[in-house]
């Protein structure tokens, strides 16, 4: 049922081995193949066993799977691209994606676009508290943690530490805020980013809740998700117990103590540029701006553009070819398509060649609207972006705070 | 259903800093390209070019099959009939009368075997590569100064510097992903210096200090700036006297030129150019980087020469983020040199004598090799009366394409091995279709010395092979081929691996690794060199030798019937003779048509305005194209993009200077405007 939540556990002895907790989302992954309640698997592999490559693979053969075991912290990719460009949203072939929050947001997104067909997709959540960019984790081991970043087997984040385990067995742990301070640790974007537990996916899974057992945690989120994983019980795959009053607690604890976290980055990240006034804000965007070498890596990388015919393509005549850096109005527009629904994926920002901060101002952006419109991108399907159900009358306010004030007296 | 979805990591085929991306194959065809963020050149991050690097490969207008050319019109023929010709007007060809010319996007494997065929089938040496057109200047000045003509750090490593000066290279434009370096570096701290005569994007977008300088007056103003270093004691004074000789000399020269006159020749306030010369002598690090703007000038070699002792004058060499950089257009710009299909050079800069004729005659197993020097670019073209070109495009890359059509035109026999029918495919009697990049495979060495490879992603169209593999059976239909019986690139490239010591310690197995293996390389348990001239410079007394040189005008300076001075080069969009670039729809949107940029004083006095159509001319030739008026280019300087072939650059261009560089003055014309009306 929507809302259960469960510890549970493969029975199967070599994923539990190879799982980090339960090796509970490759068991589903194999249940779902086995038992052809997909086609595939779509999920990211370490390119050529190096866990700072991390590439999308589509696995058809349920024996695959396994391979894929282990949370990549150093594989920053967004899954929703994939399945639009390249996997036709879904629209013939049934599969299971691993997604984090962005992932399953972005895919939201793309199916209240009618981009991506939901029916035909298994959403397996997983919980997320950031990726890293691979080259910075590489120097952040070699430098900070002096280690061989080769020998790094495993990285976790937890109780604001960022803990990597060595090939040896060795462990060692730096604390996070001050990796972060000095320019390592997570993404901007991700330090900034709210939601740790994909709940708009069909199974949110994750380890928090776990209480040091060799466990996954299992919320339910769907009707989809509640019968995958009863089907899944029943046939002997997983078993499962429900969660002590403790481990309910430490679950919440945790994501209030990442939601904390994320708040301050927040405040970080914006409030410098808050605090400018509109010419300082706009000059400040602006001289970014100048370096755009139109690459488009931006729109191409966001997840949630979809358009075909794109509105800044040269050949719409709007933003006028070859100009070096294009005009102003490249960006702006596309903060204008895009910014009710950006997700915070990130890789906008990581895509840019010219070190423009582009999440960022998506971001801060989106973060204005949001409360506005009382819209959270990504959460649920059936909530249109604001500007396709935005009403006449709406269009025409100027001061939407005054507005939204009266209208709630 | 999908049959099968992969992402193949490859390296981007247009310019030298060798961007890592990923190709998503779908069912054998590439739908898409995404980050390679683990690749240490780019982390992910890609130009226009790069994003739309595959394009080309799918462009209806690729050559599938051998073509021969009877009464004037291209027939289909097969690979036996026309290897059969080639083999045959090849035979005929006695001494040096057959020239071969290549290019620096072909890989690696195929260079290797591009120069052994001509050296063994051949026996000539009569070669050379499209790189006389960007920095044959390059290799005798860095030689004569520090031994060798390669970047001695890595691009990476121009993140630490903390002055970074960067003279004739439009970096954000031509190596976007260096200028990505450059932000990095600012953003730290550093104090960027850049000196065109343009006032470029890279100059409005990082110059910290811009130098608009004078065209071809490259060597007052270094000179300038040195003479300032040194009478205000800023040299290295324990540099000069541990790793140094000639220092005397320059110093004598220096101190007898006035600042006055460098402020005049130069056209830059003499306080900037102190100012400038202060901020690189004052950083603990300081980087060197030059292109096209620098080399392409009959004083090429006297403009680097100068850098390069700018560089030893204070201390800047043997350290990360430090030295004089040449920064290469082609992919392989680095690459193609290592692997000797040059006139003057066998693989691994051994230069062709005696000597190194008997050394490969041993280790290929062969007798009679030739050691004596072959001819440069042009005088190929001109002298030999059988061309055969691989990759090149001499219509529209070569200076004075008048003068070109006629040579090409009056050739006995032309072949031309390439993937478009491009505009000098057009005069070829023979036309051999070749696979490229992800269809072949094989390495590729970017500007900083690195090795990496390409993997073969999809199959080539039609009956197009790789060139390495053309040339092989051709090797056989004349009779050699137990000289040519590789069956992959890797054969190849471990026969590379024995020739070329710097690449000894490389293999396939090794290059697995994003961003490869910088050479020098000699064992396989050896990772690479990332700075060169640490302890010693590759000059044959170890030392870094001051050259002293003169400013000397360019070749052909405007006069009364001829006003303006005429440069062309490159832009973003488009990549040197524009054959895979506009044949990729978003990159040819972007910039569909040639343009000619000229100086809003001068447009106002001969009644121009953007948009119009002028003609310019020059002794030699001359083009209409659309003006484009800008304050962002000196009075009197004129410059157009070379990418365009129905209003191509080149129909002006022509004086060339002598031996050793043998270089056009690509960057210094004199022509005249005119609208036309």
């Amino acid at each position: 049922m929507i809302g259960d939540m469960y510890l549970a556990w493969s029975s199967d002895e070599e994923t539990l081995k190879k799982g980090e907790y339960g090796g509970v989302v490759t068991t589903l992954l194999k249940f779902a193949l086995e038992n052809k309640i997909v086609d595939a698997v779509l999920t990211v592999k370490k390119m050529d066993g190096n866990r700072y490559d991390g590439v999308l693979t589509l696995i058809t053969n349920p024996e695959e799977v396994i391979e894929c075991a282990g949370a990549l912290h150093c594989a920053p990719l967004n899954i929703a691209r994939a399945l639009k460009e390249y996997l036709d949203g879904s629209k013939d072939m049934r599969i299971a994606v691993t997604c984090k929050p962005c992932d399953a947001r972005a895919i939201i997104e793309l199916v209240k676009r009618e981009q991506i067909n939901i029916e035909n997709l298994v959403l397996i959540g997983l919980n997320c508290t950031g990726t890293l960019l691979p080259r910075v984790a590489r120097r952040m081991f070699e430098e900070i943690y002096r280690v061989n970043p080769d020998d790094v087997v495993r990285e976790d984040i937890d109780e604001g530490k960022l803990i990597i385990e060595l090939r040896d067995g060795t462990r060692k742990e730096k604390d996070l805020d001050s990796l972060e301070e000095a320019g390592y640790g997570r993404r901007e974007n991700c330090r900034r980013c709210e939601i740790s537990i994909p709940r708009m996916a069909d199974l949110a899974c994750g380890k928090w809740g776990t209480m040091g057992k060799k466990a996954t945690f299992i919320e339910v989120c769907t009707e989809k998700g509640s019968q995958l994983l009863d089907e899944a019980i029943k046939a002997g795959y997983l078993q499962v117990e429900t969660p002590t009053r403790e481990a309910l607690d430490e679950r919440s604890r945790k994501e209030k103590e990442a939601l904390d976290r994320s708040k301050k980055w927040q405040e970080k990240n914006f409030n410098e540029l808050k605090g400018l006034n509109y010419e300082e804000r706009l000059n400040y965007w602006f001289n970014h701006f100048d370096r755009c070498i139109k690459c488009f890596s931006c729109r191409d990388a966001c997840p949630i553009c979809y358009c075909v015919e794109c509105r800044l393509e040269v050949d719409r005549n709007f933003i006028p070819g070859g100009e070096l850096p294009p005009d102003k109005l490249f960006h702006l527009t596309r903060l204008a398509h895009v910014g009710d629904s950006c997700v915070n994926c990130g890789q906008c920002q990581d895509a840019c060649p010219m070190e423009i901060p582009i999440s960022k101002l998506f971001h801060m952006l989106n973060k204005e609207l949001s409360p506005l419109f009382e819209y959270v991108p990504g959460r649920a399907a059936d909530q249109l972006p604001p500007l396709t159900v935005v009403t006449d009358e709406e269009l025409r306010v100027d001061e939407p705070y005054l507005f939204l004030k009266k209208e709630s007296t | 259903m999908v049959e099968s979805f992969e992402y193949v990591p490859t390296v981007c085929p247009y310019c030298g800093c060798g961007c890592g991306m990923y190709l998503v194959v779908k069912d054998g065809r590439i739908v898409g390209t995404e980050p390679w963020k683990d690749h240490p050149v780019n982390e992910g991050k890609n130009c226009p070019k790069g994003r739309n690097a595959y394009a080309f490969l799918y462009n209806e207008g690729r050559l599938k099959t051998p073509l021969i050319k009877k009464n004037g019109d291209f027939k289909e023929a097969s690979w036996e009939k026309a290897l059969e010709l080639v083999a045959e007007r090849l035979k005929a060809a006695d001494g040096d009368s057959a020239g071969f010319i290549n290019s620096g996007k072909i890989f690696n494997e195929d260079l290797y075997v591009f120069q052994k065929f001509v050296r063994v089938v051949m026996k000539t040496n009569m070669m050379d590569n499209c790189s006389r057109f960007c920095h044959s200047t390059t290799v005798p000045a860095l030689v004569s100064t520090v031994g060798s003509g390669v970047m001695p750090t890595s691009l990476l490593s121009i993140e630490r510097a903390d002055c970074i000066m960067a003279a004739g290279s439009n970096t954000q434009e031509t190596h976007p992903l260096i200028f990505h370096k450059f932000i990095r570096a600012k953003q730290r701290g550093a104090k960027v210096i850049v000196i065109d005569p343009r006032r470029t994007v890279t100059a409005r977008n990082i110059a910290d200090i811009f130098l608009q300088i004078n065209p071809g007056s490259d060597v007052a103003l270094i000179n300038g700036m040195m003479k300032t270093i040194i009478e205000e004691g800023l040299e290295d004074k324990e540099f000069i006297e541990k790793r140094t000789r000639g220092f005397r000399e320059l110093k004598n020269y220096l101190s007898s030129l006035q600042m006055s006159e460098v402020e005049r020749i130069t056209g830059i306030p003499a306080d900037m150019i102190r100012e400038a010369a202060r901020t690189y002598a004052n950083a603990e690090t300081s980087f060197i980087c030059f292109n096209a703007g620098i080399t392409q000038h009959s004083t090429g070699v006297e403009n680097i020469k100068a850098l390069a002792d700018l560089a030893l004058l204070t201390g800047n060499y043997g350290k990360p983020g430090a030295g004089v950089s040449p920064f290469r257009g082609h992919g392989n710009g680095e690459g193609f040199g290592d692997m000797g299909p040059l006139p003057v050079f066998y693989p691994g800069f051994k230069p062709v004598n005696e000597e190194t004729a008997k050394l490969f005659e041993e280790l290929w197993g062969v007798k009679g090799l030739p050691s004596k020097p072959g001819m440069p670019y042009m005088d190929i073209l001109e002298k030999c009366s059988v061309l055969y070109i691989v990759g090149g495009n001499p219509m529209v890359s070569a200076p004075d394409t008048n003068r070109v059509r006629k040579i090409l035109e009056s050739k006995e026999f032309l072949v031309v091995q390439d993937i478009f029918l491009t505009e000098t495919a057009e005069l070829a009697d023979v036309i051999l279709p070749a696979a490229t990049w992800v269809e072949k495979g094989g390495t590729m060495t970017g500007i900083d010395r690195k090795v990496q490879r390409i993997n073969k992603a999809v199959e080539p169209p039609g009956e197009a092979k790789p060139d390495w593999q053309i040339l092989c059976d051709l090797a056989k239909v004349m009779g050699y081929g137990e000289y040519f019986n590789f069956n992959s690139t890797e054969e190849i490239f471990e026969e590379i691996r024995k020739c070329v010591p710097q690449y000894h310690g490389i293999t396939y197995e090794r290059l697995k690794k994003a961003g490869g293996i910088q050479w020098p390389c000699p064992s396989e348990d050896h990772p690479g060199t990332e700075t060169m001239f640490v302890e010693k410079f590759a000059t044959e007394d170890g030392f870094g030798h001051f050259q002293v040189v003169e400013y000397k005008p360019p070749l052909e300076v405007p006069d009364e019937d001829y006003p303006y001075v005429f440069m062309n080069g490159r832009t973003l969009f488009h990549f040197h003779t524009g054959t895979m670039t506009r044949r990729t729809s978003r990159l040819h949107n972007e910039q569909p048509d040639g343009f000619v940029e000229i100086n809003a004083e001068d447009a106002e006095k001969l009644g121009i305005r953007s948009g119009d159509r002028v003609v310019l001319r020059s002794r030699r030739g001359e083009v209409k194209a659309f003006a484009k008026v800008t304050k962002n280019i000196q009075q009197g300087v004129v410059f157009m993009p070379f990418h365009f072939s129905e209003c191509a650059a080149n129909f002006l261009t022509g004086p060339t200077a002598g031996p050793p560089s043998r270089m056009p003055e690509f960057k210094y014309t004199a022509i005249k405007v005119e609208k036309v009306v």
